[in-house]
């Protein structure tokens, strides 16, 4: 009996723990990155997401933008400067919430080239941005 | 006529509280005059469904701005296309959508399972109505799309992202099959409530679950288009929350469809089936529930709002009630064969199965990585691209190998030399595929080589099919070989479907290889005059060139093309600055080339006043393969689809003497 229904069993056991395998490793070598609000940062100088609202003013100096973010929502008085070189999506402007990917650098969070989101204004009821 | 409107969909509320009620009732009593009427107050509901669905289309088309829901998303200058499809581009409407879609697909299901499966039929008219309740529940409610105000003198208009000719499709394509993976729910849990063993319900929902898969494929891929040509970053799928949402039941519907095909024949798989139907279902909901609760940052963010919770609410009531079920009926559910070998079709169907749930699952565990971290750790970790990559490949390219094998290995259980005999050609062909590839300098990606060869090795055994099938046919009568090629696609077209299928997403492989692990990109700073070279490409930035558009300014940077010395024509990326939305939105550019489906594609990332540019150029090998890939995926899927009354024959045979001794 254990022998004529083994090899679904097996083929399924195997199956899984091929499976759980592959993602145990995967998660042992690459973490995720943390998604935080400017006033969480609290000088942690590792890999994170950083989500805010842009604070005006914006200063472009040739491909670099600087300016400051605060929390979304709450009433933190945390503005961290925020410094950005690349591409800058359509919608980028004060006071719309941004995701950027970065690390604090001397108290100024320096944002990885490329990663800058800007999310819609909830007025719309946006599919793309 | 916002009246109106509100009272159709508490009619229709009413209608589907009494289809949910007084069917189950009769069923449970087995009256059937008491059944009927409960299907027709399903027939009924789409009716005020369609009246809700009319009062506001004729809302928009009027600019009734006294309608928020209209004051809201049009405005009085958004030409008629666009105004239509605010029906959609909000989520009251949205919504009310999907209600339409959901009565009218549940009244074809009544009206079809009258003619061959009235004792199915008595127990998923209350499962289908229970499902419109809430639908009809969250409309009157919570979130009405005919709620009223003092009329503003114009509307806010729709967001000009929006305003592309892909959402008069993609969103409603999407609708359909998600909507559309109803009707085998409804059906399954219908089968398990009149305690019932057989095959029917999948025999019945097959068409279902094929359609609303098509529309989700097809639907997903206009989407990534749309992604490509419109948002400009030079890609078309990016793993985010809200794509991942209609690719999951999208995967999940994949499994079923295949895994369905050994219920028939064998008998076998019977409660992963209706697990894997539940969880398309659940997943479909979910979809919903992720878009539209805000609880994932997502670049494709909807508004936050209050129907959160009660999606939430519907999706655990769903899970319980339908586990509960199938735990109640396990022992009708036990198999009647077992599987034989690990190296059977039987076998090859689970391992494809298999992939395809965990691939699936992996999706879901990073959508919902996020809220997991925060719950445990108290901060949200987000897992990336790179995370979803790693399991497109893992589970992916053996996927791809498996559907060179799967359609070719016996069933029940395959000797080793037929199997050698079988995929002598097919792994030849594949491997010297991949030897050729490699000296053409393809192993800078080796995940991009081992996916090319398993597509050859993929192709090679579709096409040897196809070609013994001929072969055969031919034999048998004296006709032509392109008579024996059409009726054998007609005689199987389940099959021969499947198989067309297969190959489009063979294509779909090859286009998503060759862009993503053989593409090139470059950036560079660039004054009027100066050049820079991509791949073997030479591009000359001439100048800039202002334009004034109907409701824009139009800058262009004017980019001469070459290649190998040979003049291509001028490139014009660029930026258009809105008046109106005092909004910026940035124009590709996009060269493909018909020979071989490459192509360039530039992004004016930033164009200064004193005529700097900073030029982005990529260039996508074999990105235009997957833009066929779905025309053929359509083609596949309608030959599958197509009615056959051989096999209509056939089940009235199988079924059709058993149905008249199951009395409702």
């Amino acid at each position: 009996m254990a022998r004529r229904s083994s090899p679904a069993r097996l083929v399924i056991a195997l199956s899984v723990a091929a499976m759980l395998a592959v993602f145990l490793l995967y998660t042992s070598i690459a973490g995720g990155t943390p998604q935080l609000r400017p006033s969480q940062l609290n000088g942690r100088t590792n890999e994170v997401s950083l989500v805010g609202k842009v604070v005006a003013p914006v200063q472009r100096n040739g491909r670099t933008l600087r300016f400051h973010v605060k929390d979304v929502e709450g009433g933190s008085a945390t503005r961290l400067p925020v410094t950005y070189t690349g591409s800058v999506p359509d919608m980028f402007k004060a006071g719309r919430d941004i995701s950027l990917d970065g690390r604090l650098r001397n108290g100024t969070f320096v944002g990885t080239s490329g990663t800058l989101v800007t999310k819609c204004p909830s007025k719309y009821t946006a599919k793309k941005s | 006529m916002p009246e109106l409107g509100r009272a159709a969909l508490i009619v229709c509320l009413g209608l589907a509280l009494y289809a949910a009620a007084a069917g189950a009732f009769a069923a449970r009593r087995r009256r059937q005059r008491l059944a009927e009427s409960a299907e027709n107050a399903i027939l009924a509901s789409f009716a005020a469904a369609a009246v809700a669905a009319i009062v506001l289309l004729v809302a928009l088309v009027q600019n009734d701005f006294s309608l928020v829901y209209v004051a809201d998303h049009t405005s009085r200058e958004l030409p008629l296309g666009y105004t239509i499809s605010a029906f959609w581009g909000g989520q009251e409407g949205s919504l009310l959508l999907w209600l339409l879609i959901l009565t009218a697909f549940s009244t074809i299901a009544v009206l079809l399972g009258r003619r061959s499966a009235r004792s199915l039929l008595a127990w998923t008219v209350p499962v289908l109505g229970a499902v419109i309740v809430f639908f009809s529940f969250v409309l009157v409610a919570v979130s009405s799309p005919f709620a009223t105000q003092v009329a503003p003198p114009d509307g806010a208009g729709l967001n000009p992202s929006l305003q592309n000719p892909y959402m008069l499709a993609h969103p409603p394509m999407l609708y359909l099959g998600f909507v559309g993976l109803t009707i085998p729910f409804a059906f399954a849990m219908g089968a398990l409530l009149a305690r019932r063993s057989d095959e029917l319900w999948i025999v019945l929902t097959r068409r279902w679950t094929l359609v609303a898969w098509t529309f989700l494929g097809f639907g997903q891929l206009l989407g990534a288009h749309w992604a490509y040509v419109e948002v400009g970053w030079g890609g078309y799928f990016a793993w985010d929350p809200v794509e991942n949402a209609a690719l999951m039941p999208w995967l999940a519907a994949t499994a079923f469809l295949h895994s369905v095909m050994i219920q028939e024949k064998r008998g076998m798989l019977r409660i992963w089936n209706v697990l894997l139907v539940i969880g398309a279902f659940g997943l479909a909901l979910f979809g919903t529930f992720l878009t539209r609760s805000g609880i994932i940052s997502s670049i494709h963010s909807f508004t936050e709002s209050s129907i959160g919770p009660w999606f939430l609410g519907f999706i655990g009531v769903v899970l319980a009630a339908s586990t509960a079920l199938v735990l109640s009926r396990l022992p009708l559910l036990r198999s009647k064969t077992r599987l034989e070998s690990p190296v059977s079709r039987e076998a090859t169907f689970l391992y494809n199965n298999l992939l395809l749930v965990a691939f699936c699952l992996t999706i879901l565990w990073g959508v919902l990585y996020p809220i997991l971290t925060e719950a445990v750790r108290g901060e949200p970790i987000t897992v990336g691209p790179p995370y979803y990559n790693f399991f497109l490949k893992a589970f992916g390219l053996p996927l791809l190998l498996l559907m060179g094998i799967g359609p070719l290995i016996a069933w029940r259980r395959a000797s080793l030399r037929g199997l050698g005999r079988t995929f002598a050609w097919p792994a030849a062909f594949a491997l010297v595929c991949g030897a050729l590839l490699l000296v053409a300098g393809a192993g800078s990606s080796i995940p991009g080589l081992v996916g090319y060869t398993f597509c050859a090795f993929v192709l090679a055994s579709i096409t040897l099919e196809f070609a013994r099938g001929t072969r055969a046919r031919h034999a048998l009568s004296s006709g032509s070989w392109g008579g024996a090629f059409a009726s054998l696609i007609g005689r199987n077209r389940r099959r021969y479907g499947g198989y067309i299928v297969h190959a489009s997403i063979v294509l779909l492989a090859v286009g998503v290889v060759g862009s993503s692990a053989y593409d090139t990109v470059a950036e560079k700073r660039l004054r009027p005059g100066e050049t820079m070279a991509i791949g073997d490409y030479s591009l000359r930035y001439k100048e800039v060139r202002q334009r004034r558009g109907p409701n824009s300014q139009e800058v262009r940077a004017l980019v001469d093309v070459s290649r190998d010395g040979k003049r291509l024509g001028t490139m014009e990326p660029g930026k258009n600055r809105y008046f109106a939305e005092q909004q910026v939105s940035n124009e590709a550019a996009i060269r493909s080339d018909r020979l071989n489906g490459e192509d360039l594609f530039l992004i004016a990332d930033q164009i200064d006043d004193d005529g700097t540019l900073f030029l982005k150029a990529l260039v996508k090998p074999l990105v235009n393969v997957i833009w066929i890939a779905g025309f053929v995926f359509l083609g596949g899927a309608a030959i599958a689809l197509w009615p056959d009354a051989r096999e209509q024959r056939r089940l009235a045979v199988r079924y059709g003497g058993r149905e008249s001794l199951v009395r409702v």
